[in-house]
């Protein structure tokens, strides 16, 4: 038996001494576990010292920017709001005061109106007065005047019918006499 | 993948339908170096090494270089990706003492990211996870950090609370410790990487699979006749399957971070 199988070991052991064999893929080669381990320690480097920090820089940036934005945001939006409450109050007050202003306008015109009428119909009422004195008084001058002229027809008339039985003195006295007489009975 | 065309172009599609190349090893290992400094080795894997190393920190630059309170849809990008790991995976399972291993997990994160999306880059179709030497890495970094947080911030008992849980009956507490022990030291970095290395392993080996043999089939039409239509639903399924990839790509770097957060936060709170 050890006869037999001894030389099949060797055989077996010959071969795989020659030939190639799948277990060998499982040894790392010397060559390609430096180039391995030199590239993954530079890759680790960089990723330590440079890219993190650089992301992290880049999302602080963006947080920072994000954040300012935020609140500058906000602080528009609280400075718009009270702007609009201004606004707001000031159009109210606007137009409270120009309700007011209008009603005082209303109430001014009224009042001028009222004057002006008042004044127009004093002054409506003056002027018919001072016409209707004038009216008299040109009355009063033309009756004073008609019966100066009918005082003097009727002298003339009686004297040249009397020829001289009165004097004219008389004769105008007796005419005032007359027509004032004639007057009252007016 | 160059394998399996050598491959394809020396068998006799006419004979053998199954060629396959000498090697399948080399669909992940390039062992010719573009050049060498001493002992070090510079190939494809590890010149894509540094490439993805290029990519993160160009990401991180275009989208960072300015601080900018509306970002650009770049900078919103970048942003969200970062956003995701501190809110979601740092502190969302760490807690606001996550704070401080954001650097660590975002590092983690995009770095994974790129090289898994490596595997569906056209013009470079391979992940960089698929080598064992990163996942190991980052694991074993996972693993260091934790426990060195365990011991800060707990001392021994830290260890203690480990293989006496409290929590756990008296009768069953050796063997759930013995576990949890043997859970916490070994298999956890284990674990987080092989999850990793095999997922992308997986993924490249059936986009290679399916879509170099469907291509293989379809270009052989001359030789083979009408079977060479066999070609077109492996190609057409390669494709769906490339799609998938990228989620597979995009998920793989988030388990493994979000694995990496829940080891460190048991750290930190060990009595969750």
């Amino acid at each position: 038996m050890l006869q037999l199988l001894v030389p099949a070991l060797v055989l077996a052991a010959e071969e795989a001494a020659e030939e190639p064999s799948g277990i060998d893929l499982l040894i790392p080669e010397t060559s390609e576990l430096i180039a391995g381990i030199i590239a993954f320690a530079i890759i680790f480097f960089v990723v330590w010292k440079w890219a993190l920090p650089a992301i992290n820089r880049t999302l602080e940036a963006r947080q920072a920017a994000i954040t300012g934005q935020v609140a500058e945001a906000e602080k528009t939006k609280a400075e718009a709001e009270s702007l609009l409450e201004d606004y707001k109050q000031q159009l109210s007050e606007a137009r409270s005061k120009a309700d007011s202003i209008v009603d005082e306008a209303k109430a001014t015109a009224e009042a001028v109106r009222g004057d002006i009428v008042a004044k127009a119909e004093a002054h409506a009422a003056e002027i018919t007065q001072k016409a209707r004195a004038e009216a008299q008084a040109e009355k009063a001058r033309a009756a004073a005047s008609i019966r100066d002229e009918i005082s003097a027809l009727s002298v003339e008339i009686a004297q040249k019918a009397t020829a001289g039985a009165i004097d004219a003195t008389a004769h105008r006295a007796l005419v005032d006499q007359f027509l004032q007489e004639l007057g009252e009975m007016e | 993948m160059e394998q399996l065309i050598l491959a394809s172009g020396a068998c006799d599609p006419a004979a053998d339908i199954i060629c396959k190349p000498e090697n399948v090893n080399e669909l992940f290992e390039f062992t010719h170096p573009l050049f060498s400094i001493g002992p070090f080795d510079f190939t494809r894997t590890v010149f894509l090494t540094f490439l993805a190393m290029v990519i993160v920190l160009a990401f991180l630059y275009f989208g960072l270089r300015k601080t900018r309170v509306v970002p650009s849809r770049f900078g919103v990008l970048v942003e969200s990706a970062v956003g995701f790991v501190r809110d979601d995976i740092a502190k969302g399972v760490i807690g606001p003492e996550g704070g401080r291993y954001v650097p660590y997990l975002l590092a983690m994160f995009l770095f994974l990211l790129v090289a898994n999306l490596f595997e569906v880059t056209p013009g470079i179709n391979f992940p960089i996870t698929s080598r064992m030497a990163i996942p190991v890495f980052l694991s074993l970094l996972t693993w260091v950090i934790f426990v060195v947080v365990g011991f800060f911030k707990n001392g021994f008992r830290y260890v203690l609370d480990i293989i006496w849980p409290k929590s756990v009956p008296i009768g069953l507490r050796w063997l759930v410790g013995i576990i949890e022990l043997v859970s916490t030291f070994l298999l956890r970095p284990l674990t987080l990487a092989v999850r990793l290395f095999a997922n992308m392993v997986a993924g490249h080996l059936m986009l290679t699979l399916l879509l170099v043999s469907g291509w293989v089939f379809m270009s052989s039409v001359g030789d083979i006749g009408a079977r060479s239509i066999i070609g077109l639903p492996w190609f057409v399924f390669g494709l769906g399957i490339y799609l998938f990839e990228i989620v597979v790509a995009v998920l793989q770097a988030y388990i493994f971070t979000l694995l990496s957060a829940v080891y460190i936060q048991s750290s930190v709170h060990p009595e969750h």
